[in-house]
């Protein structure tokens, strides 16, 4: 800052009035952040204190917080924490830790070898792996019901491998066929985040490891892995948000079992096809609250990482 | 270095917050669009409008040649907008995020409402020739004294599809709707309407309470605990799906719509599958829920006069039974009964009793639209069913 101050004032112009054109640039996304982040979190919180029109049951949104009703809230807190909406809650979190683990396992050796061992043809590969994209993700999800009825394709495989002496209903209300359809609904979102991790990591460091005497197991767990951990983070992050909003995943893949209910289906019974939007709304706040805790992690994680990495 | 980025976002955010993104966003939200009753009839005679008609409906509920007949008859468009359920679509129309010509779906818990809040507007009739085909019951219906601001579209009834090769229909008429708890062989096989208020009614009309619209908290939670004893004994589904399900054979047991089976054996058997595995029950006059959907045109409908061709048309016997063959759901027209239909042979003559007669539909049990206290106690309960209960 004193180099600057020290300048004479007509070499100082110029920077400043760059300085404010970088600042501008960053006005779409301060924009686009207070009109769909801070005022949409503000008008779900005005619906989750609001009322409801007697007549057409539509959110009557309370702007003045001083005049907020928490009755629904407290309603629902007192549900998730004494009630059934705590094991639904509970339930979306397993679901999503396994899914999580499933995204892991898979993807994590495929961003590897497509960031640090294919050569060539890398480009198609990632392609091949963005291809899914292409078909909507309700069509995939349809398909699955398809593959996993009792007379599907992927009974017929089980049973012909002899890993199965009944075909299995997997549409009946079954956790396994929920986190199957997240894991492959949401793996691509992990894989590329992680590739990109992955890709920049620097190779050096791999062969110091080596050349120190480290065997490849070795390097991979003390080098590679540890250096991965932000991109694994990125990645975890990117698949967790989505999938904790998840309805439809488990509606078309156990035909709206109760079994495998998720906060996102309460979610939307309340917002869409009830009398209570503020109930849906509380829900949505809630839901916020404990991705909010999450994210706090990651941030502090990530900003422990970078600290370290300048020292 | 820190200061400077500091300023940086200051002033980005100085500048994001003078756009002033959040002041007309607030006030469009704030904006309920209040309204009193409409009673503002269009004149005798006019001209239908150029179009573009739009219509809001559920998906698969109208035959896709009837919307392109009347475009090719008036010369217009039409232009259609799915929904999933009947309060989204009420929610959507009164907040303004819809704007359409024709509501072709309401269901009889809303219509009063709907008026109430000024949604609709009185029809003229003179347009709608074709209301004296509909059926008497349905000229002075319950929600809408006189007919004034709807017509019906379809009607059903609620009772049990079911696979007669699985299960033996006399099993099915001795135990009436115990068949769905005593479904334990079928466990994954079975399945509940995702609605609230029949699914609920249902295990009340079960312990033989017949008050379809009681808001009495003992009785909705007993109903709860009933139904929420089907997520163990038959790992019970929740949907309204049966009129595939079960002839593509994941469902064995449901409870249905009559006209889904109607529909079963029209269009969703797999090939070779007789529709003889189709089978329906449903409790006797007096006991039988019977329902409709109705059509209207709304308050602010920018083709009005195109909208009330559109409900005429629909009207018509021959477009009606065009309609139906697609559809599968009832239309509510006198010359359409059961024995019209079967000899057409639209109907299977054993499911004969998915039409409901002329002493059911007198007799019929009704949903009448709740108080929102009342709704809430159903819909805490559906919302509890569903969370595992």
């Amino acid at each position: 800052m004193t180099a600057v101050v020290d300048l004479p004032v007509a070499e100082r112009r110029p920077r400043n009035r760059s300085s404010a054109i970088w600042a501008a640039f960053a006005v779409p996304g301060v924009g686009w952040l207070i009109a769909f982040f801070v005022v949409s979190v503000y008008a779900v919180t005005a619906v989750a204190f609001g009322a409801v029109d007697p007549l057409l049951k539509t959110a009557q949104p309370q702007w003045n917080p001083f005049a907020w009703d928490f009755d629904a809230m407290s309603r629902i807190v007192d549900r998730v924490l004494h009630g059934d909406l705590g094991q639904v809650f509970a339930r979306t979190g397993a679901y999503i830790a396994l899914a999580l683990g499933g995204c892991i396992l898979i993807g994590y050796p495929v961003a590897y070898f497509a960031a640090r061992v294919v050569k060539r043809r890398r480009g198609l590969l990632m392609a091949a792996l963005v291809l899914p994209f292409w078909i909507s993700y309700l069509m995939r999800m349809l398909a699955w019901t398809n593959l996993l009825q009792p007379d599907g394709y992927v009974n017929k495989v089980l049973r012909f491998l002899h890993l199965m002496d009944e075909p299995r209903n997997w549409l009946n209300g079954d956790s396994y066929t929920v986190v199957i359809g997240l894991i492959y609904g949401y793996v691509p979102f992990f894989i590329l985040p992680l590739f990109a991790s992955l890709e920049r990591l620097d190779g050096r460091l791999i062969e110091a490891g080596r050349d120190l005497g480290a065997s490849a197991f070795q390097t991979f767990r003390r080098v590679t892995l540890p250096l991965s951990v932000p991109g694994l983070m990125a990645a975890s992050v990117i698949t967790i948000l989505p999938m904790a909003g998840d309805y439809y995943t488990n509606t078309y893949l156990t035909s709206g079992s109760p079994k495998t209910t998720m906060v996102g289906n309460q979610i939307e019974f309340f917002l869409q096809r009830s009398s209570q939007p503020q109930s849906g709304a509380s829900l949505v706040l809630l839901l916020m609250a404990c991705l909010f805790v999450l994210m706090m992690y990651y941030l502090v994680i990530t900003i422990r990482q970078q600290r370290a990495a300048e020292r | 270095m820190r200061s400077s980025r500091r300023d940086f976002l200051a002033r980005s955010a100085q500048l994001g917050v003078a756009l002033g993104a959040g002041v007309p966003l607030l006030q469009s939200c704030a904006d309920n669009g209040k309204k009193s009753v409409n009673n503002k009839t269009i004149a005798d005679g006019l001209e239908p409008e150029k179009g573009p008609l739009r219509i809001v409906n559920y998906d698969s509920y109208v035959n896709p040649d009837v919307l392109a007949d009347f475009e090719a008859k008036y010369g217009v468009k039409t232009e259609l907008t799915t929904i999933f359920s009947d309060t989204e679509v009420v929610t959507k129309i009164a907040s303004g995020a819809i704007k359409v010509d024709v509501q072709h779906s309401m269901a009889n818990t809303s219509i009063g409402n709907m008026i109430a809040g000024g949604l609709l507007q009185p029809l003229n009739k003179s347009y709608i020739p074709n209301f004296a085909n509909v059926i008497s019951n349905f000229n002075d219906p319950f929600y809408d004294p006189g007919a004034k601001y709807s017509v019906p579209y379809t009607f059903f009834g609620t009772g049990i599809g079911y696979r007669t090769d699985r299960i033996d229909p006399a099993d099915v008429e001795a135990q009436g709707w115990d068949t769905i708890w005593n479904a334990t062989d079928f466990a994954g096989e079975v399945s509940v309407l995702d609605d609230e208020r029949e699914a609920l009614v249902m295990a009340m009309m079960r312990r033989g309470l017949f008050d379809v619209n009681t808001v009495d908290p003992e009785v909705i939670n007993q109903a709860l605990a009933d139904i929420t004893e089907l997520i163990d004994l038959v790992s019970v589904k929740v949907n309204i799906e049966a009129y595939k399900d079960i002839p593509e054979g994941t469902t064995s047991i449901a409870q249905t719509w009559s006209a889904d089976l109607i529909a079963s054996a029209a269009g969703y058997l797999p090939e070779g599958v007789s529709n003889d595995v189709l089978g329906f029950w449903h409790p006797p006059a007096g006991e039988y829920v019977v329902t409709n959907d109705s059509m209207g045109v709304l308050a602010d409908a920018e083709h009005p006069v195109l909208a009330h061709l559109y409900l005429n048309y629909l009207l018509d016997n021959d477009v009606s039974e065009k309609n139906f063959t697609w559809v599968g759901y009832l239309p509510a027209l006198s010359k359409l009964d059961a024995d019209y239909l079967i000899n057409a042979g639209y109907v299977p003559e054993h499911l004969r009793n998915c039409v409901p007669t002329q002493e059911e539909i007198d007799n019929g049990l009704v949903f009448k639209q709740l108080d929102v206290d009342g709704e809430a106690l159903y819909e805490e309960a559906w919302s509890k069913f569903n969370a595992g209960g």
